[in-house]
């Protein structure tokens, strides 16, 4: 049998160490190797857990884009990570693990594990997975690909919450998404979570006593993303819609972005550090506009600012300015994380009414 | 209640055994039995070999039984695995083992709804399942709380309270309850309360037969099953097997090794308005 081969003197970048196996993948060896950093790290064998949080990627480059963000929401939860990454177009067929601890206040508290399987050998990530976990804690899967296949369809079976960037994907992936939700699926959406600012300054305005008299007449919205319609907007004006359920909705493309990722702020390498809120990214929404006939609500997207202009109000022309909080996706995945359980009932109904809007859209292009 | 005890063994050398044996034989009529017993009991009078097996004996006389085809079609789910991956590795399917026949119909797995007629019990049920090549070797009793009626702080707080004991490994006692989330708006959030023998220890626990070797010299019959007791619970069992192994009965149902049995036995916690926890 073969025992695996270690990585150059078994300690590779970023204090991880590693094993890598050609044949005869070996949880137990992946074990014995986190077992060995714990006590390389010193002091007391205490552990901070207070989650699995496993990640699913399926190329290395998308893992290193992510990187951060995980790190991120890992500094705020401690937790055993697992790390997945499949590519079985690669090859050497093998599976490769590295392993590394953090310690923090005087305990382990965060366990990383990077499995990267090539070939055919992705087949093993599953049941290596479950030998993984650490038993009576919630799983959080972070997923990056389409939200269809086995692999995920076995994460929605077993996961506590399944946290997914309907902002990265085609936005016609929401279709899939709103199909899942209403099933019951436990997912949490960074989408969904960037437009928190929108909803909140929306929900705001209309709850402004001399506004309220206009909340019975609301009939439009439209929401604009910068460049093309991303899901974010699809998202704003489908929850709009499904909270006003007369209104009349539509996704509108605006000016090119800042940045052409629809995830800035440091999901996809783009530099956070000395900006006081994330770039525009494709997709990102810039303006949301609704309507109760003779007053029109402007919510619009200023760099750092959100902005609220209503006219035609009686009462004259009112500006309500918000500072736009630093939304990365660090960040983003750390709030999501606090949700560990239930069904988020207003981002089910959202998501359907989204992908109601984005067939109708194509249907009438 | 939920009681499991799997392992991700398969059969190894034993095949002329198991084909005789199957699961029920192996693993329900004794030792999955008696987690049953020490559940359900009430408290002995005295901690002393007669006391508690009397105690015992009260459950298994009072175990539902299942021995007629619709009771079993309804209650007992039967498994056998096929090839599949655990913990990272390629396992044969049972009928690839050596010396196990070809078309075997011996169950690998059992999923069973115990039902105990008695006032403490009546209307709750034990669920308890057995099997080979699942995901990972546990030995767990989970007792779910009953859910509350109205909760007053959303649909994730009425999330039942479930307590398990962990009889290996890392065995231990767990709490699971509700808890809000720290900050402004009223969130609940499941946790856990963990004890671990290990961690609170440093002494090891000696092994199950170095406490019975020992307990057999001191002449302490406390952990031995009585006559009485494997009458009954061979009386449960007997039941089930008249019926399973039958030729009219159907063949076990496949699962992947490595998972945690067939669908069936998901539906049958399902159809309850239940699931089974993930040990």
């Amino acid at each position: 049998m073969s025992h695996g081969e270690p990585i150059s003197a078994g300690q590779g970048a970023r204090g991880e160490s590693g094993i890598r196996f050609d044949h005869d993948f070996d949880v137990g060896k992946v074990l014995r190797l986190l077992q060995e950093s714990r006590d390389r790290a010193g002091g007391a064998g205490e552990t901070i857990s207070t989650l699995n949080l496993v990640a699913i990627y399926f190329s290395e480059a998308a893992y290193e884009r992510a990187r951060p963000a995980l790190e991120a929401a890992a500094r705020v939860h401690p937790c055993r990570m697992l790390v997945l990454v499949a590519e079985p177009k690669a090859q050497p067929e093998s599976v490769s693990a590295r392993v590394s601890v953090v310690r923090g206040a005087g305990t382990v508290a965060l366990e990383r594990i990077v499995l990267l399987a090539h070939g055919k050998e992705v087949r093993h990530l599953e049941s290596a997975m479950t030998a993984l976990l650490l038993p009576e804690l919630p799983r959080v899967f972070v997923w990056e690909g389409r939200t269809e296949g086995q692999l995920f369809l076995h994460a929605v079976e077993s996961a506590d919450r399944i946290i997914i960037d309907s902002g990265t994907r085609p936005l016609s992936s929401l279709r899939e998404v709103a199909q899942l939700v209403a099933r019951g699926a436990p997912i949490g959406d960074l989408a969904w979570a960037r437009i928190f600012p929108w909803q909140a300054l929306a929900a705001e305005l209309l709850d402004f006593p001399s506004l309220r008299e206009h909340r019975g007449n609301l009939q439009s919205v439209r929401a604009t993303c910068a460049g093309d319609v991303g899901a974010e907007g699809a998202l704003l004006a489908g929850w709009f819609v499904s909270r006003v359920k007369r209104a009349k909705a539509e996704l509108a493309a605006g000016a090119a972005p800042e940045v052409d990722s629809p995830i800035p702020g440091g999901g996809d390498g783009t530099p956070s550090e000395g900006l006081a809120t994330a770039p525009v990214g494709r997709g990102n929404v810039v303006e949301l506009q609704f309507t109760a006939p003779p007053v029109t609500f402007t919510l619009r997207r200023e760099r750092t600012i959100l902005t609220a202009e209503v006219r035609g109000d009686d009462d004259g022309e009112i500006v309500h300015r918000v500072r736009l909080p630093l939304d990365t996706p660090g960040r983003l995945l750390s709030l999501e994380l606090k949700l560990l359980s239930g069904r988020d009932e207003l981002y089910a109904e959202a998501a359907q009414a989204a992908a109601r809007l984005v067939a109708e859209r194509w249907t009438s292009s | 209640m939920q009681i499991t005890a799997s392992e991700e063994l398969g059969i190894e050398s034993r095949a002329r055994y198991y084909e005789e044996a199957g699961i029920l034989r192996d693993m329900i009529q004794n030792h999955v039995l008696q987690l049953v017993c020490l559940t359900a009991m009430e408290a002995p009078v005295a901690f002393d070999a007669d006391a508690v097996r009397d105690e015992k004996i009260k459950v298994l006389r009072a175990l539902c039984p299942i021995d007629a085809p619709e009771a079993v079609t309804e209650k007992v789910i039967l498994g056998q695995y096929v090839a599949g991956q655990i913990a990272g590795q390629d396992v044969p399917g049972y009928q690839e083992e050596k010396d196990v026949a070809t078309g075997s119909r011996t169950p690998t797995f059992v999923a069973l709804k115990l039902l105990i007629n008695s006032w403490r019990w009546d209307g709750v049920p034990f669920y308890v399942r057995s099997g080979k090549r699942l995901p990972k070797r546990a030995t767990e009793i989970a007792i779910h709380f009953r859910r509350l009626p109205h909760s007053l702080f959303g649909e994730g707080a009425s999330a039942p309270n479930i307590l398990v004991i962990r009889v290996q490994p890392e065995e231990g006692i767990a709490l699971r309850f509700s808890a809000k989330v720290p900050g402004e708006r009223y969130r609940p959030r499941t946790v856990s309360m963990d004890f671990r023998y290990g961690r609170t220890f440093a002494a090891a626990s000696p092994e199950a037969y170095e406490r019975l070797l020992l307990d057999a010299l001191k002449g302490d019959q406390t952990l031995f099953t009585r006559r009485d007791e494997v009458e009954a619970a061979w009386k449960l069992v007997g039941g089930i097997l008249q019926i399973t192994e039958s030729k009219d009965h159907p063949a076990p149902f496949r699962y992947p090794a490595g998972t945690w049995g067939p669908h069936e036995s998901d539906a049958l916690l399902n159809s309850d308005g239940r699931a089974w926890r993930r040990p």
